[in-house]
């Protein structure tokens, strides 16, 4: 058999000369040192030297100023919001009160779906692909992501070609195919999410989930934002457009430009979102009165923990991790002390005991100098702030060999009892300028300027620029901490643990250590004790 | 950190109505909604470079023609090891005293070390620009490099290598270096041995800064609320210290090219990570572009993403539909005279040998049948990545300290939007075949890489015996 290819081989490459092809480019072996990879073969000068006869360019001096954000509220309820900013770009989309939190009368993992499934055939778009050029004819890009109650659909291109951007975003959220082979490939892609998240050694993804569902065991903020594994071929396209009938309401959506002029926005807006129905009232055209979990969100605390052996990470040899998360209920973004908490997360702040970055990482704050930089075999402890519309959770992740896990699950547990006691100037000042930098610094992004916009409208109707929140967090005081924190610590503690867990503290002996009641019995300033374990 | 090879990003944001170089003669002037790079040059060399947004937060940073590139065997590692000495303290301050300046601003200082620069950079609020430059300018000179925190950093130096080990991506663009440029300096890695980590003093980290770190060699870029004048005014006060010592650059001797291949088989790991290239083009060579087009048209796909089957990638759409790999990403690597070209991809054992003749056979088609509408795609694909990669001010400080020292000039927009309007598909064809066809690859690969096909067979997959 061999032969016979070999007879054809080289009858092609006779073949191959008869046809002309330049028999130096295709039948000479080449090295790298050869003297045609010298021959220029774009007849362009070097990037060094600049191409002769382009127009002379006319630059923009253009300062950013501090943008008004503009409100309108259409006649079915839908909010406009947008925000003139320098530059020939723009962001829009579309933030919409919908998340896993809404998920109890529905299979889990509803969101994680369509996060797979956006952008996908519509009815004007009949493949992805239709879609997808039609954004690139605007050097556009899009995006989904969700957190546990809102889901934004963004999508950033050139700003004159809002109209068309516009379409797409209506097109996507209101008007999705979801044919049976979309669904489908969505439950492979989440499939496949699962199971790389399992062969993963960071853990973050899976804790957040957990430590979510201890805190508010088994309503709204706790329901899972992954699907669980046995909704996988549950989830079909009946039940996703009956969540999508009951959620993607006018009411509960926001569609946020920054970088456009209001009012053809709006027109477009009007056009494409209102003018033209949604895809559930062209199936059915009974009018359905939307039904949608109104429930507050219950905070309960306790603990949810997995036994597991957690991956290594291949070929090297760091140790073996467990991982804990210690959280309490902190508050919702729009209660008065919401500031005061992220004043509070930024000072405790943290990170990974080994961390790319040099000064500016957070190296001066409380998980830093009380805990990292004194039990060196802890490997990550980082303060985190959860906030959602009416309630939020703050928490401290720590992650360390499974034989520590005694030790540093005690640990943090008193770190966080001592978020009470007193707070240092010093300390303060530090963390209130990084918050306010970090604010500055992160709002440098269009799409972070947009989602900013999204969320505030969504939530309050209205956009408080970020010069409001830099004066709010210049007010902060220690006593303002002291009593955040303790306010905070009169709940139950909430606790997730996952990995190597024989040596993990009872619920109670956690929760004793996080307790403000100072009494005799109470295990606070046993710090010499601590290894007794 | 450390940064290994730095892939090919070009400055962007688009033009108006420069839609082709035949045409652009009939435009007036090009208006661009950005403001202008502004470049001086100062008595010492030091080229100051700043683009002004007027945003409330700044980034300034010094790139310096400097890296794991101009090092021997012998001291390998000494440019990544100064990078983590930079913040150790200085003549003037205490490190406690630098890391609370820093942290007290609510700023962040960084660094990084690639083969062919290092870079230190601060992020801060616009009205501290003055202390960020002034920062800058006391660690590169005035570094205390005392024994104490040299000995301490070679530990810190070797946890990271662990942590770099951990990520197998750099461990096979490492083995890939290695074996493309074999016995040249470009195949070290930056990290350098462990050996040279245990043993570089503090003479050697006086020499280097000594012989590399001179005045014409550094660039001081600066994006967001920058004043290009004020920036002007701050670097002649920190920097006119600095002279010239060493008379000329260190002539770099070429880096040969070797089409090799370095396997570290370990079937005890799930997934290989495979990567597989040619050599690329060098910084300024006018053919990066079309590369560049080409890189895009192969395009990066990961299979949660979903909805693979409708990739603009052919090959995502190959990958999806018929579960050929977890990931794969197309990169284009460009040092001074030479480059790498090509894909990285994980997948399972099974699927190697179908994944890689997918990949040639795409790679073929760039050299002979690629069609108009996919290169237009990839374009217009390009312009917009490259684009909304500027957004904030520190990719755009980093996008000008680098053209500044790979270019000596930063292209303006009008410019690169209308030398990639000029690429055509005989263009991409003659490019492609330029470096990619009938040409030796390289491979790295790492796990259990059983199924991938011989190097000899891989070879062979480099051109097309048919008509």
């Amino acid at each position: 058999m061999s032969h016979v290819t070999d007879i054809k081989v080289l009858f092609s490459r006779l073949f191959s000369f008869k046809n002309g092809l330049s028999s130096v480019r295709f039948n000479k072996r080449h090295f790298s040192q050869d003297s045609d990879r010298a021959r220029q073969v774009t007849p362009l000068p070097p990037l060094s030297e600049p191409v002769p006869n382009l127009p002379p360019i006319v630059y923009s001096s253009a300062k950013s100023e501090d943008a008004l954000t503009e409100v309108t509220v259409l006649n079915n309820g839908l909010r406009v919001a947008s925000e003139k900013k320098f530059g020939q770009f723009c962001t829009a989309g579309v933030v919409i009160d919908s998340g896993p939190r809404y998920e109890v009368a529905y299979p889990s993992g509803i969101c994680h779906f369509l996060e797979k499934l956006s952008f996908g055939a519509t009815h004007k778009f009949p493949t992805r692909d239709v879609m997808l050029r039609e954004l690139e004819r605007h050097g556009g890009i899009c995006d989904c992501q969700g957190s546990r109650d809102t889901t934004v659909y963004a999508t950033s291109a050139d700003s004159r070609g809002l109209e068309a951007i516009t379409q797409v975003l209506a097109e996507v959220t209101l008007r999705p195919q979801l044919s049976t082979d979309e669904v489908e490939a969505a439950r492979q892609a989440v499939a496949f999410e699962l199971e790389t998240l399992s062969m993963r050694p960071e853990q973050e993804t899976i804790l957040m989930d957990m430590i979510h569902a201890a805190a508010y065991k088994g309503n709204t903020l706790g329901l899972p934002k992954i699907c669980p594994v046995e909704n996988v071929h549950k989830i079909d396209r009946g039940t996703i457009i009956n969540y999508l009938k009951n959620h993607y309401t006018p009411d509960r959506m926001v569609v946020a430009a920054v970088g456009v002029e209001h009012g053809p926005f709006v027109e477009y807006v009007q056009k494409y979102f209102v003018d033209m129905k949604p895809m559930w009232n062209l199936e059915d055209n009974n009018l359905i009165k939307p039904n949608v979990d109104k429930s507050a969100a219950q905070y309960t605390g306790g603990i949810v923990q997995e036994e597991c052996e957690i991956p290594l990470y291949p070929g090297s040899d760091l140790p073996e991790l467990s991982h804990v998360v210690i959280g309490i209920e902190s508050c919702s973004h729009s209660h008065p002390d919401f500031v005061a908490t992220c004043v509070l997360n930024m000072m405790m702040g943290g990170g990974g005991s080994f961390s790319a970055g040099g000064p500016g990482k957070g190296m001066y704050t409380r998980l830093y100098t009380n805990v990292l930089n004194r039990y060196h075999w802890m490997f990550n402890a980082t303060a985190y702030n959860h906030a959602y519309g009416d309630s939020g959770v703050f928490c401290v992740h720590a992650a360390a060999p499974p034989t520590r896990l005694h030790d540093t699950a005690l640990l943090i547990a008193r770190e966080l009892s001592a978020m009470a006691g007193n707070v240092a100037a010093a300390e303060l000042r530090r963390a209130k300028t990084q918050l306010q930098s970090m604010l500055l610094m992160n709002l440098e992004a269009r799409p972070v300027v947009f989602e900013d916009v999204g969320r505030q409208v969504l939530a309050t109707g209205k956009r408080k620029p970020p010069s409001y929140f830099i004066n709010e967090i210049e007010k902060i005081t220690a006593d303002d901490i002291i009593r955040v924190a303790t306010t905070m610590l009169t709940k139950r503690a909430s606790v997730a643990a996952r990995g190597k867990l024989t040596h993990l503290p009872t619920f109670e002996e956690i929760q004793a250590n996080m307790s403000l009641n100072k009494s005799e019995t109470s295990p606070q300033g046993r710090r010499l004790n601590l290894f007794r374990a | 950190m450390l940064k290994a090879g730095i892939t090919f990003k070009l400055l962007s944001k688009q033009s108006n109505n420069v839609r082709l170089l035949a045409t652009a003669v009939g435009y007036k002037q090009a208006l661009v909604n950005i403001p202008p790079t502004k470049l001086t040059v100062l008595d010492n060399g030091i080229r100051v470079a700043s683009e002004d947004s007027g945003s409330p937060t700044a980034t300034v940073g010094l790139w310096i023609d400097a890296g794991s590139r101009y090092e021997t065997s012998k001291n390998n590692g000494v440019a990544h090891f100064l990078e983590h000495m930079a913040f150790k303290g200085t003549s003037k301050r205490s490190q406690t005293d630098l890391e609370l300046l820093v942290e007290n601003m609510g700023a962040h200082l960084n660094a990084y070390t690639s083969r062919e620069q290092t870079v230190f950079y601060a992020k801060c609020l616009a009205n501290d620009i003055p202390v960020a430059v002034e920062i800058l300018a006391d660690i590169i000179q005035n570094s205390s490099l005392a024994e104490p925190e040299i000995e301490r950093e070679r530990g810190v130096i070797l946890r990271e290598m662990q942590d770099v080990e951990s990520n197998l991506q750099e461990v096979v663009f490492d083995h890939l270096h290695a074996t493309a440029f074999q016995g040249t300096p470009l195949g070290q890695t930056i990290l350098g041995p462990t050996k040279n980590i245990k043993k570089i003093s503090k003479a050697d980290l006086q020499q280097y800064i000594k012989t590399h770190y001179q005045p014409t060699r550094i660039v001081l870029s600066g994006a967001g609320g920058v004043e290009h004048e004020r920036l002007v005014d701050l670097a002649s006060k920190h920097f006119s210290g600095l002279k010239n010592t060493a008379l000329d650059v260190p002539d770099l001797a070429p880096c040969r090219y070797t089409g090799s291949e370095i396997r570290v088989r370990d079937d005890s790991m799930p997934l290989a990570h495979v990567a597989i290239a040619v050599e690329g083009a060098g910084w300024t060579d006018a053919d990066n572009i079309p590369l560049m087009v080409a890189n895009t048209l192969i395009g990066a796909w990961d299979r949660s993403q979903g909805g693979g089957a409708n990739n603009a990638s052919y090959l995502a759409r190959a990958a999806a539909s018929e579960n050929l790999c977890h990931s794969f990403q197309s990169f284009n690597t460009c040092y001074k005279d030479t480059g790498l070209w090509g894909i990285y991809f994980v997948g399972e054992p099974l699927q190697l040998e179908d994944m890689l003749y997918n990949i040639q056979k795409e790679w073929m088609k760039l050299c002979t049948s690629v069609t108009e509408g996919e290169v237009e795609r990839a374009k217009n694909l390009l312009k917009t990545n490259m684009l909304l990669q500027l957004d904030g001010t520190t990719p755009v400080c980093e996008d000008i300290g680098r053209q500044m020292l790979c270019y000596n000039r930063r292209i303006p927009v009008h410019e690169l939007d209308a030398r990639i309007e000029a690429v055509s598909v005989q263009n991409i064809r003659d490019v492609c075949t330029k470096f990619l066809y009938d040409r030796c690859p390289v491979v790295a690969a790492v796990g259990p890489t059983e199924g991938l096909p011989d190097y000899t067979r891989i070879r062979a997959g480099m051109y097309w015996l048919r008509a």
